[in-house]
């Protein structure tokens, strides 16, 4: 059984825990991929054809990701750029997470330093 | 809010409540600051990209925000307008998603306590790990509530029987329409579809950080 400080060490250190920037650009690069995967698949699959709508905002997704249309290969092309476009969020929400929490811990131990300097 | 975290699980008399709190409301103001500043990115950059690649003459799809987004459209002055609302969207995203996700935060922590052997000097250098049901019902909420908001805006507006592209969406959520009942139909299904996007998403990234761990030691 494991003590009140411990218990203490333990949410400051699930509290601060840094997120792995690795882990969160593979890992959301694989969601974004498959989500523009099977946006694509599901409308080819089921979509009506002779709906005049059918496609109309998929389709002009190009404009972000050249080369892509609401093809089965236009959805590998999709899928391709969206674990690019994934890779590159998971990186900047997993960099933004840690720096900002080593800039308040920063900031912590500087104002301590500082308190300490004056009570001196 | 802040007592949930403690009041959905057994109290343990080794773990500070007040402590707990801090860190939540702390790591849920880094959390939105980090959502707006990205959120307010991509609006800013997608807008920009639409403005110079869209052929003259043909019509951007993200000029369809501008009914939820006033002020809103793709040009040079909407993307910084689009910057603004992505940057509060984020924000209010980021507070709602951490609050539901903290909620397993009291869990985790006793989770930790029981462990039978911990290594005092992973303290320093501890990685986060992601539980999918947490933020399964955290993102769901937020989207399922979205999509309810944003139909029965258009409802609201008179304009349901010409939103031709939000009916678009019963390609991907069978039984969804522009209407109350289809709103509350396609939340329904738009739930159960984020939920288990956050469930690959946490196992993906859970796998790679115990992966990583194991190539370290």
């Amino acid at each position: 059984m494991r003590k009140n400080e411990d218990a203490d060490k333990v949410v400051l250190m699930l509290g601060f825990a840094r997120l792995s920037v690795v882990g969160m650009s593979i890992s959301i690069a694989v969601v974004v991929a498959l989500f523009i995967f099977m946006m694509t698949a599901i409308l080819l699959l089921t979509g009506d054809p002779g709906d005049q709508f059918m496609g109309d905002n998929l389709k002009k997704l190009w404009v972000f990701f050249p080369g892509y249309t609401v093809s089965m290969a236009g959805s590998l092309i999709g899928a391709a750029y969206g674990a690019l476009f994934g890779l590159i969020g998971g990186f900047l929400i997993a960099l933004l997470w840690n720096l900002t929490h080593y800039i308040y811990i920063g900031l912590v131990v500087i104002r301590g330093l500082w308190w300490r300097m004056m009570a001196d | 809010m802040n007592s949930r975290v403690v009041q959905d699980h057994k109290k343990d008399d080794r773990i500070d409540d007040d402590l707990i709190h801090a860190t939540v409301k702390l790591n849920t103001l880094l959390f939105a600051l980090v959502l707006a500043f990205l959120f307010g990115l991509a609006m800013l950059a997608l807008t920009y990209i639409s403005l110079y690649r869209t052929p003259e003459g043909q019509y951007s799809f993200l000029n369809l925000l501008a009914v939820f987004l006033p002020g809103y459209s793709v040009s040079v002055q909407g993307a910084w307008i689009g910057m603004l609302w992505g940057a509060v969207i984020g924000a209010v995203s980021g507070v709602v998603v951490y609050r539901i996700y903290a909620r397993s935060i009291y869990k985790q922590v006793l989770d930790f306590l029981e462990s039978p052997e911990v290594d005092e000097s992973e303290f320093d250098r501890v990685t986060m790990k992601i539980s999918g049901h947490p933020l399964g019902l955290a993102l769901g909420s937020l989207v399922a509530v979205s999509l309810v908001v944003a139909t029965n805006l258009l409802v609201i507006r008179g304009t349901a029987g010409d939103s031709h592209n939000a009916a678009l969406l019963s390609n991907y959520l069978p039984g969804y329409t522009v209407s109350f009942t289809g709103s509350l139909i396609g939340a329904a299904e738009l739930f159960v579809v984020t939920y288990l996007f956050c469930l690959i998403l946490s196992g993906t990234y859970n796998k790679v950080v115990e992966l990583m761990k194991g190539k370290r030691s």
